[in-house]
């Protein structure tokens, strides 16, 4: 018996891919522009840039000085470890740096780019196994280890790379969202086209900025990814962790679970997307969904008027996780949209035959790699 | 005092009926509420005050009426009643809560609440049987208008179905009751002296059939039971709680009082035919609930297959048996109560009770976690898992039955085994998946809608882990309803010293007929 079921979240039907064309000409985004996007892009990206920032610090802390640790037991404390700090720990007041990890090893999982490419050199191996010499040097048990099993500790410093990499890349990114957040809050951001053109711009400014990691053993520096290898900021660390964390896929928290003897892995792995761009927001109750990290992380720096909107909802705080994570989405399909529109292979408000086709062709890509995402419920 | 439990509500209904009109007025409710918590604080004193130990009904209060009819007002409190007493106080308490404070019509609406916890407390307390048979039938006319005005959609056909069929159980009763005091010779419809005449066993049993079709109906037995799952449906929440844990019992209650003590060798007779018709009943229950799409069908149905253990152990008539069916009765009223409490929380926030349309409830931040989490607790004591009241009153019905009743027996616990895969059925796809888009904007739901099915949780939980704490009150008295018939000199013999603990003794020493 159906009485009078609760009325639907209303929906609009999907753009059609000429739409898309002809919104991407003009400026727009794959976020629908309104005030309410508005808000709920930009508080988000303030809280995620507070957050960014804290995890990116702690990735470049366990890179520079947690190098090789057998029990990295106080990783997470940045150095400042007091009897406070740790009881505060225990009992979780505290940010998640687990989920900054999990998003590391996503990275170093799917590969991708320069940096990936070049842990696999010679070049890298020698400088790799230089820095496990003076790493255990005077220990003879670690470095008969090292002998018995040659592929561990080189495969352990590909991680700290990955530590750094992702660090470094999340410096950046933390600087954009929270001069975006400042700007907005100057008045400067009105629309979400102004947005996507600030992130567009950030990625633009330091695309080519360089990505290295030394370490320091002994007094002496070892250059794990020097500058000469020329490894950027933009297509070496950047792209790589779109594909990884937005598209391939991480331990993102509330990713639905998928069942390989049911077939909802497709047997072609490349064209398996279950990263923050197809996240299901709900948890389902279902086994193998973690905690909800990073909104539990980013509830703590929510800007007071994104909080007002979250309690003007029906749940209240209820659901906070939940409505972070839908705003989070929408956020990172700005991020997205900025990708787009900077790799694009002409200007996409081209009006010459040709480079239009092209841009269409290249949107129709994004557009079949997005079908199965949550761009249909923000758009 | 006995009369405060009666007249008390009718003066409260007739109260609230004098009260300004204003729809939005919340002293309906106030009034109401009030009125509910000073009956459940009598009925307090009453329990405590009450001496278990004594086997004649206590608190009597006798009033000459119409003595050309044999018709007194005579009321009194035995060991069976008083537990439906503090059910039916505690749930018209629980049934006013639960109801939502901008009511439709809210004046007509409590004082015909009032009302039927008045009828219902009447006929509990009713030591004339005639004086029964009037509350019995009185409490028929709140419940009508209660379901045809405040119902569903199909609440017109649900009442007057509901109308019908009650009243021919009236019917059935009083031409039981009638037929009883004609053949017998006696002067009065008085309970006591009617169960010092001996009839001959002919016309016990015809006797007997009549009530029993009457009772069927009410209780609901299958086949007579085809107006509970209406009822219930077009019902609102708080009046089906109000149904299920207390109106149903009236009907199991007469079975006992009336068709146990009043035609005892008839009923000895009777009992492995009706044994199985419990065990059908169960079962029929049970596959009906499996087959439901509504909630609270699947309720009802279970309704149908639980009360069908109180026939089973009434047929047993056992001393373990007869106080199983007595824990049975507390113990559902319970349970039924908590579930369509809960169930009706369901409803109100999410506009439906169909298991094809709900899914994935138990969602932590947009479902309803905790009203789900509760009805998997009231499924779980409905199921019979230890620690929770269910079992208790399950455990006891099958110990006392299946020395005396192996099959029917084997076949209500059948039942129970069914239990568990109707209330799964539901539970997993109402409960468990992924939450439906059009499920996600669902209200919040205030710590206040849950505070009754809590109250009832707690109950649920006390008397699982303390039944002494009902049967304490009632084991005399139901010992003695089949303990003191002279057909029985063995059994009788050990009923006035005897424990709860030796219950196992005295069911072999009182096992009945060689024929049994």
């Amino acid at each position: 018996m159906v009485i009078a079921p609760p009325p639907a979240p209303s929906s609009t039907r999907p753009p059609t891919p000429e739409e898309w064309f002809e919104r991407f000409a003009t400026d727009g985004a794959f976020l629908h522009d309104s005030p309410e996007n508005l808000i709920e892009v930009v508080g988000i990206l303030k809280s995620y840039g507070v957050v960014l920032d804290a995890y990116a610090c702690n990735l470049n802390y366990i890179a520079e000085y947690q190098f090789m640790r057998l029990f990295p037991f106080f990783k997470y404390f940045n150095g400042d470890l007091t009897q406070k700090r740790l009881f505060k720990h225990w009992w979780h007041d505290r940010i998640n740096f687990e989920y900054a990890e999990y998003c590391m090893k996503a990275m170093f999982w799917h590969g991708g780019g320069g940096l990936d490419a070049y842990l696999d050199t010679p070049e890298f191996a020698q400088a790799a196994e230089a820095a496990i010499q003076a790493r255990w040097r005077g220990n003879p048990v670690m470095l008969g280890l090292h002998k018995l099993f040659p592929n561990f500790m080189p495969e352990q410093v590909r991680q700290y790379c990955y530590y750094s990499g992702l660090g470094q890349f999340w410096t950046v990114m933390s600087e954009i969202f929270l001069e975006l957040s400042d700007r907005y809050d100057a008045g400067e951001i009105n629309d979400i086209p102004a947005v996507v053109q600030h992130i567009l711009d950030g990625l633009v400014k330091d695309a080519a900025k360089p990505i290295t990691y030394s370490v320091q053993l002994g007094g002496q520096t070892y250059d794990l990814m020097p500058k000469s290898l020329g490894l950027t900021f933009l297509m070496d660390t950047g792209v790589p962790y779109v594909e990884a964390v937005f598209f391939r896929g991480t331990p993102f928290p509330g990713t639905i679970s998928y069942n390989a003897q049911a077939y909802q892995i497709p047997f072609e792995q490349s064209v398996f997307a279950y990263g923050a761009l197809y996240a299901d927001p709900l948890p389902i109750g279902g086994s193998g969904i973690p905690p909800t990290l990073l909104m539990q992380d980013m509830r703590h720096f929510i800007p007071d008027y994104l909080m007002a909107v979250y309690q003007g909802t029906t749940r209240q705080m209820e659901d906070l996780r939940i409505q972070i994570c839908e705003s989070f989405q929408k956020s990172m399909f700005c991020v997205t949209t900025a990708a787009v529109r900077g790799l694009a292979p002409h200007p996409l408000d081209s009006t010459d035959p040709e480079e239009k086709a092209a841009n269409q062709k290249y949107l129709q890509g994004w557009l079949n790699r997005l079908e199965t995402s949550r761009l249909s419920r923000v758009a | 005092m006995l009369s405060t439990l009666i007249w008390g509500p009718v003066l409260g209904a007739i109260l609230i009926a004098l009260l300004p009109v204003d729809p939005k007025s919340p002293r309906f409710r106030q009034v109401a509420l009030a009125i509910t918590v000073i009956l459940l604080g009598l009925t307090v004193v009453l329990i405590a005050q009450f001496d278990p130990s004594q086997l004649s009904p206590q608190y009597n209060e006798f009033l000459p009426w119409l003595q050309f009819l044999g018709l007194n007002y005579h009321l009194g409190l035995d060991g069976l009643s008083l537990p439906l007493i503090g059910l039916n106080s505690a749930l018209t308490l629980i049934a006013v809560v639960a109801t939502k404070p901008d009511q439709h019509r809210p004046r007509f609406y409590y004082a015909l609440m009032l009302l039927l916890n008045a009828g219902a407390a009447g006929a509990f307390l009713a030591q004339d049987l005639l004086l029964f048979f009037l509350f019995y039938e009185a409490e028929i006319i709140p419940l009508y208008f209660l379901i045809a005005i405040w119902g569903g959609g199909r609440r017109g056909y649900a009442a007057m179905k509901f109308l019908i069929y009650t009243a021919v159980s009236g019917i059935l009763v009083l031409a039981a009751f009638l037929g009883l005091v004609w053949a017998s010779g006696a002067s009065t419809f008085d309970y006591e002296p009617l169960r010092q005449h001996h009839l001959p066993l002919t016309l016990q049993l015809i006797l007997l059939a009549l009530l029993l079709v009457g009772v069927f109906i009410k209780i609901p037995i299958f086949p007579f039971h085809t107006w509970l799952p209406d009822a219930h449906v077009e019902a609102s929440t708080p009046i089906s709680v109000l149904l299920a844990g207390v109106l149903l019992k009236l009907g199991t209650y007469a079975l006992l009082k009336f068709g146990v003590g009043l035609f005892f060798e008839a009923w000895v007779v009777m009992a492995p035919w009706l044994a199985y018709l419990a065990g059908v009943s169960a079962l029929y229950g049970a596959l009906s609930a499996i087959a439901q799409q509504d909630m609270k069908k699947v309720v009802a149905y279970s309704s149908i297959a639980h009360m069908a253990y109180i026939l089973l152990a009434a047929s047993a008539t056992t001393p373990l048996s007869m106080n199983a069916a007595v824990f049975q009765m507390v113990s559902h009223g319970l349970i039924s109560a908590f579930l369509f409490l809960l169930v009706g929380v369901v409803y109100k926030k999410t506009g439906t009770r169909d298991v094809n349309v709900l899914c994935g409830l138990l969602n932590p931040e947009r479902g309803l976690p905790i009203t789900g989490s509760l009805i998997i607790v009231g499924v779980m004591a409905s199921a019979g898992l230890p620690g929770l009241v269910g079992f208790i009153a399950e455990f006891l019905v099958f110990r006392g039955s299946f020395p005396i009743f192996p099959i029917a027996t084997l076949l209500c616990i059948v039942g129970t085994g069914l239990t568990a895969v109707y209330f799964l059925l539901m539970v997993n796809r109402v409960f468990f998946g992924r939450l439906p888009d059009n499920l996600t904007n669902l209200p919040r739901v205030a710590f206040k809608e849950h505070a009754p099915a809590l109250a009832l949780m707690s109950f649920i939980l006390l008397f699982g882990l303390v039944p002494s704490w009902v049967v304490r009150w009632s084991d005399s008295q139901a010992t003695e309803l089949v303990l003191r018939t002279s057909v029985r000199p063995t059994a009788a013999a050990i009923a006035p010293t005897m424990e709860l603990g030796d219950l196992p003794n005295a069911i072999t020493e009182s096992l009945i007929a060689p024929g049994l």
